[in-house]
C-alpha cells in the first residue's frame, strides 16, 4: 500500500490549531516538564510510534512531546467523531512548518470519518515508509493493537475469513481492509508483531482486550496498562468526565440540567464523575449498577440505585458509563419520556443499541445539528441521541480538559520510555506502571496548582516504613 | 420575684460554676456580642430598664443576657421550651448580679407558663425578647395590666413572627415588635446554616444512625429546610422534599431534590424531619404506612408538626428512652416508629442548639434592634416592624471583621453608575 504524507480535513486550520496548542501547553505542565527533563537524553530516539488516540489539541501536545524526546510518530484518531480538525492540521504542519511546506508528522484523522475511512486511517498510521514496521504502539481502545494482531493471525492462517451472518458492519470493514492488506503486502503484520517492542494502552476498554489476549495466549508483545495508573484512571476518568460530560450535554442540547432526573448507568470512576457533576448542576441523579460494591458506594453517596426498567419512564437524561454493551436497548428508548436525552460516555458505541433503534418500525431520524439527532417513534414521541451513541464528551464537546489529559498523557510518555528503553524487563504480558512513576506524574502537576507538599522526616518515613522520597503506598492501595 | 431567692426557680445553684465555664467558653465564639458588650458598656442604652426575655436557656443566651446587663438593663429570663433549659447555665445566670432566671429542664406545661409569667415581673418590663411568642401571648392575655409600660420588643423565630402578624392584623398587639427572625443576615446564618447543622447534629446524637445511604424525607424547604437538606445530602443521605409552596418547591427541584407529597413519601422514608412552622404535618395516615424503624424528628419551633398524640393512639406499646431522646412506638403490626425528642425541636433537645457563632449573629441583631427600640420605640406604631437594614448590615460587618474577611467599597464612579439611568450599552 502506498503511503501519503498525511490526510486531514483542512490544512489551513493549522495556525488556529497552533494557537490552541500553545494555550494547552500551559495547562499541561506534566508533559512540558517531561520535555525539559529528557531534552538532552532523547530516550525515544529510534522509536517509531504508531498512535491511535483521539486527535485533539491535547493529543497534539502529547505527539510533540514524543517527538521532542526523539521519537518518529504516525497518528490516527481512535474514534470517527473525536478529531479536532485544527489540531490535526497543526500536527501535520508542525511548529516549524507552514501549510504549504508542512514539517509535522504524518497524521490521518478528521472529524466525521466513515468506518471505511477510519480503518484506512488506522492502517495508514501503522504503515511506515520503506516497508518499515512500527516498533511501538500508543493505543486508546486497542484498535491499532487489534488490527496488527488480526492481520498477523490471518497471515498465518493464509486468508482473511468471510464475515459471519451476524457480524457487525464495523467488523466487515476491518475484514475488507485486512483482505486488501494481505493481498498488497503479505507478511506485513507478522513482521510488525516481531518489530513492536510494546504497546501502551490508554483506556479501560483497550486494557480489557489486552488482558483477554494475554489470558488466551494470543498477545504478541508486552503492554503497559496506562489506564490503571492512579494519576490516569482516578483523574482522567473521574475529573475529566466530571468536566466534559455536562459540557457535551450543554453544547448538544442547552437544556437546563437543574431539576431534571438523570440516570447514570455505571458507578465506576467515570460514573462517579458524571454523577457528581450532574448533581452539582441540580439534577436528581439515579444510578444503575451490576457490582454490589459500586452500588453500595452510590447509595452511601446519597444516590438512588435502581434498575433501568424501574425508572425508564422517569429520567430526562440517560448517560451510559459502563464499558459494557447493550445497556440501553431499543425497547428502553421506545419507553422513554418525550424528548429524553440519551448519550454515552463509555469508549465504544455499543452501550446504546443504535442499530436496534434504527431498525424499529416507523422510526424516523431528524438531524438537529452535528452530533445531535432527534429520533421520532411511530407513536410520535421523540428522544434526542447525542453523538450517535458514541462518547458524547468528545463528540459534542472537546473531551477532557488539558490539565486532566496532561496527567494521563504524562503516564503515556513514561510508559513509552519504560518499554522502549527497558524492553528486556518486560516479557510479553500486561503491566501497570511502577508506583514511583505514578507518583512522579502527580508530582509534576503540583506546582502549577500552587500545591505545597509536606515532606516526611526520616523518622516519620521510618515510622510508616516508606522511603522519604516514596513510593508511599503499597501497590494494592486504592486511593 | 425581685424579693425571692434567686435560686428558687432553677434546678441546682451548685451548677453555677460549671455553667459559668461554659458561658465563658461560648464567649470566645461570639465575637459580635463581645464587640457589642464593649460598646454597650460605654453607651448604656438600657440604663434603668427591665428586659423580660423568653429564650432557650443555653450558654449563648447567657452571653446575650450578660450583654444586656452590661448595657444597663435588669434582665428577667424564662425558658422558651420546657425541655431545652441547660440547668448549669441557668444557675450561672441566676448567680449574676442583675439577672433573674425562671427556668429548669423538664418542667410540666403549667410550670413552664408560670415561669414566663414570673419573668414579666410585678410591674412589667420595658422591653421584651421573645422566641416563639409565648411571652407575648401571656403578656397580652394574663398580664394586660402591665402592657402600658412595655415600649417594644424583638421576636427571634419565624413561628413567633407569624403569630405576631396575626395579632397585629387583629389589632391585638399593644406595642411595636421587631421581627428579628426575618433579616437576610439572620435567615442565612441562623436558619440555613445554624439549623441545618444542628438539626442533623440532634438527629445523629439521638438516633446514632449512619445517614449515608438513608432516605430522608424533609417536610418544608424554607430557609431552615434548605440548610437541613444540604447538610443531610452532604452526609450521603438521599433527601426528598415535601412542600406546599410552589416557589420553594421549584427551588428544591432545581437543586436536584425529589419533591413529592408526604403521602407518597411516607412509605419511602427512613428518616422524617419536619421544618414547616405549621401543625399536623406528619399524621396518623402517614404513620400507618411508614417503614419499620422509621425515625421521626421535628425541627420546627413547636411540637405540633408531628402528631404525637396520633402516634400514641396508634401504638400498642411505647418503649420510652430506648436511647436518650428516642422513644420507640410499636404499632399493631409489629412495626416500630422511633420518635426523637418527643416531637419537640430536635436540635435543641437532643443536641445543643445552634453553635455559638450562629447565635452570635442572631442575638447580635436582636441586641442592636433592642437598643434601637429603647431609643425609638415611641416613634413606632404597635405593629410588626422589620429590622432596619442598616442594623442588619452593621451585624454583617461585625461578623466579617471577626472572620477576618475584608470587602470592597463602591467607588464614587460605581455609585454614580448605579444611581443613574443615563448609562447604557
Amino acid at each position: 500500500m502506498s503511503t501519503e504524507p498525511y490526510k486531514v480535513a483542512d490544512i489551513s486550520l493549522a495556525s488556529f490549531g497552533r494557537k490552541e496548542i500553545q494555550l494547552a501547553e500551559h495547562e499541561m505542565p506534566g508533559l512540558m516538564a517531561v520535555r525539559a527533563e529528557y531534552a538532552a537524553a532523547q530516550p525515544l530516539r529510534g522509536a517509531r510510534i504508531t498512535g491511535s488516540l483521539h486527535m485533539t489539541i491535547q493529543t497534539a501536545v502529547l505527539i510533540e512531546t514524543l517527538t521532542a524526546l526523539g521519537a518518529q510518530v504516525r497518528w490516527a484518531s481512535c474514534n470517527i467523531f473525536s478529531t479536532q480538525d485544527h489540531a490535526a492540521a497543526a500536527v501535520a504542519v508542525g511548529p516549524d512548518g507552514t501549510p504549504d511546506d508542512p514539517k509535522g508528522i504524518p497524521v490521518f484523522a478528521w472529524k466525521g470519518e466513515t468506518l471505511e475511512e477510519y480503518w484506512w486511517c488506522t492502517e495508514q498510521a501503522l504503515t511506515w515508509p520503506d516497508s518499515e514496521a512500527p516498533n511501538m504502539i500508543l493505543d486508546d481502545g486497542g484498535d491499532a493493537t487489534l488490527f496488527v494482531h488480526k492481520g498477523a493471525e490471518y497471515e498465518e492462517a493464509g486468508a482473511v475469513p468471510s464475515p459471519a451472518e451476524d457480524d457487525s458492519d464495523e467488523w466487515r470493514v476491518i475484514l475488507d481492509r485486512l483482505r486488501n492488506s494481505l493481498a498488497d503486502n503479505p507478511g506485513q503484520w507478522t513482521k510488525a508483531t516481531r518489530t513492536i517492542k510494546g504497546v501502551t494502552e490508554e483506556t479501560t476498554t483497550g486494557v480489557h482486550r489486552l488482558y483477554e489476549m494475554a489470558k488466551s495466549g494470543t498477545l504478541k508483545f508486552p503492554a503497559i496498562n496506562v489506564n490503571d495508573s492512579v494519576t490516569k484512571s482516578k483523574f482522567d476518568n473521574k475529573y475529566g468526565c466530571r468536566h466534559s460530560l455536562i459540557d457535551g450535554i450543554n453544547r448538544g442540547t442547552d437544556v437546563l440540567i437543574g431539576g431534571k432526573v438523570a440516570l447514570v448507568c455505571g458507578y465506576g470512576d467515570v460514573g462517579k464523575g458524571c454523577a457528581e457533576s450532574l448533581r452539582g448542576q441540580g439534577a436528581r441523579v439515579i444510578i444503575t449498577e451490576i457490582d454490589p460494591i459500586c452500588a453500595l458506594q452510590a447509595a452511601m453517596d446519597g444516590f438512588q440505585v435502581a434498575t433501568i426498567d424501574d425508572v425508564i419512564d422517569q429520567a430526562d437524561i440517560f448517560v451510559t458509563a459502563t464499558g459494557n454493551k447493550d445497556i440501553i436497548t431499543a425497547d428502553h428508548m421506545s419507553r422513554m419520556k418525550h424528548q429524553a436525552i440519551v448519550g454515552n460516555i463509555g469508549h465504544f458505541d455499543n452501550e446504546i443499541d443504535m442499530a436496534g433503534l434504527a431498525a424499529l418500525p416507523g422510526i424516523k431520524r431528524v438531524n438537529v445539528k452535528p452530533q445531535v439527532d432527534e429520533w421520532a417513534f411511530a407513536d410520535g414521541h421523540t428522544i434526542i441521541v447525542l453523538s450517535e451513541g458514541r462518547l458524547l464528551n468528545l463528540g459534542n464537546a472537546t473531551g477532557h480538559p488539558s490539565f486532566v489529559m496532561s496527567n494521563s498523557f504524562t503516564n503515556q510518555v513514561m510508559a513509552q520510555i519504560e518499554i522502549f528503553t527497558k524492553t528486556d524487563e518486560y516479557p510479553v504480558g500486561v503491566y501497570t506502571l511502577p508506583k514511583h512513576l505514578d507518583e512522579k506524574v502527580a508530582r509534576l502537576h503540583l506546582d502549577a496548582l500552587g500545591v505545597r507538599l509536606t515532606v516526611l522526616s526520616k523518622e516519620q518515613a521510618d515510622y510508616i516504613g516508606v522511603p522519604v522520597e516514596g513510593p508511599y503506598k503499597p501497590d494494592h492501595y486504592r486511593y | 420575684m425581685n424579693g425571692a431567692s434567686p435560686d428558687e426557680y432553677i434546678a441546682d445553684p451548685g451548677l453555677a460554676e460549671a455553667g459559668d465555664r461554659r458561658i465563658r467558653y461560648s464567649e470566645r465564639s461570639m465575637p459580635l456580642l463581645t464587640a457589642l458588650t464593649h460598646r454597650f458598656r460605654a453607651d448604656r442604652p438600657f440604663d434603668g430598664m427591665t428586659v423580660a426575655a423568653c429564650l432557650h436557656v443555653t450558654a449563648e443566651t447567657a452571653v446575650l443576657a450578660r450583654l444586656l446587663r452590661a448595657g444597663g438593663a435588669r434582665v428577667r429570663l424564662a425558658a422558651s421550651n420546657p425541655l431545652s433549659t441547660q440547668d448549669d447555665i441557668a444557675a450561672a445566670l441566676a448567680a449574676t448580679e442583675g439577672i433573674s432566671v425562671f427556668a429548669r429542664a423538664g418542667v410540666d406545661r403549667k410550670t413552664y407558663y408560670e415561669h414566663i409569667a414570673l419573668a414579666l415581673g410585678p410591674d412589667g418590663p420595658d422591653l421584651v425578647i421573645d422566641d416563639g411568642g409565648d411571652l407575648l401571648n401571656i403578656l397580652h392575655t394574663e398580664r394586660a395590666d402591665v402592657l402600658p409600660r412595655v415600649r417594644g420588643g424583638c421576636e427571634g423565630t419565624t413561628t413567633g413572627v407569624l403569630r405576631l402578624r396575626r395579632m397585629a392584623a387583629e389589632g391585638a398587639l399593644a406595642f411595636p415588635m421587631v421581627a428579628a427572625s426575618d433579616t437576610p443576615v439572620k435567615r442565612l446564618v441562623d436558619n440555613t446554616h445554624g439549623t441545618g447543622q444542628s438539626v442533623i447534629d440532634g438527629l445523629l446524637r439521638a438516633s446514632g444512625m449512619l445517614l449515608a445511604g438513608k432516605t430522608v424525607v424533609l417536610a418544608g424547604y424554607g430557609s431552615c429546610g434548605v440548610g437541613i437538606a444540604e447538610c443531610a445530602r452532604s452526609l450521603g443521605a438521599r433527601v426528598m422534599i415535601t412542600e406546599v409552596d410552589p416557589v420553594r418547591a421549584v427551588d428544591a427541584v432545581l437543586r436536584g431534590f425529589r419533591v413529592l407529597t408526604l403521602a407518597e413519601a411516607a412509605p419511602l422514608g427512613e428518616v422524617f424531619i419536619t421544618a414547616t412552622g405549621t401543625a399536623e404535618v406528619i399524621t396518623a395516615e402517614h404513620m400507618a404506612v411508614m417503614r419499620d424503624g422509621a425515625v421521626l424528628a421535628n425541627a420546627g419551633h413547636f411540637d405540633v408538626e408531628i402528631d404525637v398524640r396520633a402516634l400514641e393512639t396508634l401504638a400498642v406499646s411505647v418503649q420510652p428512652e430506648v436511647r436518650p431522646h428516642m422513644d420507640a412506638y410499636e404499632l399493631p403490626d409489629g412495626r416500630r416508629l422511633l420518635l426523637l425528642a418527643e416531637g419537640r425541636v430536635v436540635n435543641l433537645v437532643a443536641a445543643e442548639g445552634h453553635p455559638p457563632e450562629v447565635m452570635d449573629v442572631a442575638f447580635g441583631i436582636e441586641a442592636l434592634a433592642l437598643a434601637w427600640l429603647a431609643e425609638n420605640a415611641g416613634k413606632l406604631s404597635p405593629d410588626v416592624h422589620p429590622v432596619p437594614a442598616d442594623i442588619d448590615a452593621e451585624a454583617a460587618r461585625l461578623v466579617l471583621a471577626a472572620l477576618g474577611a475584608e470587602i470592597d467599597a463602591l467607588t464614587p464612579a460605581q455609585r454614580a453608575y448605579l444611581a443613574s439611568w443615563h448609562f447604557g450599552s
